[in-house]
């Protein structure tokens, strides 16, 4: 008698197959993606019916928090003449033009490295007249983590204020420093950009949906003050639509 | 990792080159894969934002009264958003959304001139509520019936009847299009290029001035919050409104909130 006899079978699964789907399916998504930028503040857009899609180039973003502070970021063209570091090194040395003109007893200067530094920056907003200690953290161990404190208010020192000054008195003879930003940028030299902030299309306000109607008041009024008139709020598509 | 299997055994020639099957075990590159692909998903945002673009007078003061002048005409309508306060004695602390978390908005509006031809106030700055002409609307969505027709409701059915001349024309043009009028609907360039057609002539009739439409002035109390303030730029896009401005409440209309409130409860 005989006995019956288990084949043995291999329990390896080729797994060829599969680490072909995974790969293209990573191919994709880093093709694709596009990386969120980290910002000070995280804010969730209001939903509106409107389908114009953001611009994705040549755009001052004005992200705006809860409380009245108020940072920028800039997106520009991708052509090599207007990189994103160029433009932000001419908007920085119009930003200095600017401030020295009104603030003629503490002007302030930046050294190339921080100008360096400064065009490497994602969302950006301190006072100029920090701006380079601000700018002086990179070089130290672990700078770029503490540069993001100080940007998201988590910082020990007190004296650190971030956002840019922004008042809800404001006049067109005396303006504030995110008024000069917004200036500097709409004459740093670049076309697009100017073309597109006459156009409004140029400057986009990013805020959260529940800040009060105060906040944001302030920084429209601040706009019109400046005369930019026309602009833009970001806004998540609403779901269910008209 | 790699397993080399032999085949076969020694039964074959004596120096013919054994075969050898290769095989590698992909797993550990799978779970590689899988979690990269997994950090990439979550770090994209695969939905981009939308925009809205608005318009504001400068700040210019004399230009601005004579924008006031010109909408304290018949036709003027002034939306307040003003935030949901709890009651009490001390009113201020805002009624926030149990579910979402969200400011809850209350909204309110007049026609024409605040507390109408005779103004709200009397001899003595004494407020006269008898002429108090705020009501008091809602955000809503449109109600749709079994059939599927919407019917407007709260503060959209009101800016819709107001605006009936204009709504009347673009929901032709509208039909014009879903009948292929502006051309082709089948592939996606004909429908955009439709689409561009049927705006054009959608924006000119909401521009027409021998159309008789309103003019909308919202106004916000600074409590309010800014969802509000979308939320109705919304309404103006979703009823073709082409005249409306954001302006600055005024003692009056302040006058007239805290009137209407007193006498509801």
């Amino acid at each position: 008698m005989g006995r019956v006899k288990i084949a043995r079978k291999s329990t390896f699964i080729d797994m060829t197959a599969m680490s072909d789907v995974t790969v293209l399916l990573l191919t994709f998504f880093m093709l694709t993606s596009t990386f969120l930028s980290k910002e000070p503040a995280t804010v969730i857009t209001p939903a509106s019916v409107s389908t114009e899609k953001v611009q994705e180039t040549n755009v001052l973003q004005v992200l705006v928090s809860p409380k009245g502070q108020v940072w920028l970021t800039m997106n520009n063209d991708t052509s090599a003449q207007w990189s994103n570091a160029n433009m932000r090194k001419a908007l920085l040395e119009n930003m200095t033009a600017l401030y020295n003109e009104q603030h003629k007893n503490n002007p302030v200067s930046f050294t190339p490295a921080q100008k360096e530094t400064f065009s490497k920056l994602g969302a950006f907003g301190v006072p100029m007249a920090q701006m380079g200690e601000f700018l002086s953290l990179a070089d130290e161990p672990e700078g770029l983590t503490k540069m993001d404190e100080w940007l998201a208010g988590e910082d020990p020192n007190p004296k650190h204020v971030s956002g840019i000054p922004i008042f809800k008195e404001n006049t067109e003879d005396r303006p504030n420093e995110f008024q000069m930003w917004i200036k500097a940028a709409r004459t740093a030299g670049n076309e697009n950009l100017s073309q597109a902030m006459k156009d409004g299309m140029g400057v986009a306000i990013k805020a959260d949906q529940n800040t009060s109607f105060e906040v944001i008041h302030m920084v429209m009024d601040n706009l019109q003050t400046i005369k930019q008139n026309k602009f833009t709020l970001l806004t998540a598509l609403k779901a269910g639509g008209e | 990792m790699a397993e080399v299997q032999q085949s076969g055994g020694d039964s074959g020639k004596k120096g013919h080159q054994k075969k050898m099957q290769i095989r590698v075990d992909f797993t550990p590159m799978v779970d590689m894969n899988m979690l990269l692909i997994t950090f990439f998903m979550l770090c994209t945002t695969m939905i981009k934002s939308q925009t809205l673009t608005i318009a504001l007078p400068t700040n210019e003061k004399v230009q601005n009264e004579e924008n006031m002048s010109q909408a304290s005409a018949d036709d003027a309508i002034t939306i307040i958003i003003d935030a949901k306060k709890k009651p009490g004695p001390t009113p201020g602390t805002l009624v926030i959304d149990s579910v979402n978390g969200n400011v809850v908005n209350e909204i309110y509006y007049y026609d024409g001139k605040p507390g109408g031809d005779a103004g709200m106030f009397g001899p003595g700055g004494t407020v006269l509520s008898a002429n108090n002409n705020l009501k008091k609307s809602d955000l809503l969505s449109d109600e749709v019936n079994s059939v599927g027709d919407h019917k407007a409701r709260g503060i959209r059915q009101i800016i819709q009847e107001r605006n009936k001349a204009v709504l009347e024309k673009v929901n032709e043009l509208k039909k014009q299009l879903n009948d292929g009028k502006f051309g082709s609907l089948e592939t996606k360039d004909d429908r955009e290029k439709a689409m561009a057609k049927y705006n054009e002539e959608a924006s000119k009739v909401r521009k027409d001035e021998n159309i008789k439409k309103p003019v909308i002035i919202i106004k916000s109390t600074p409590e309010a919050s800014y969802r509000g303030l979308v939320d109705i730029l919304d309404e103006m896009q979703i009823n073709s409104i082409s005249k409306y401005q954001i302006d600055n409440i005024t003692d009056v209309d302040l006058v007239m909130l805290d009137d209407y409130r007193k006498h509801q409860q």
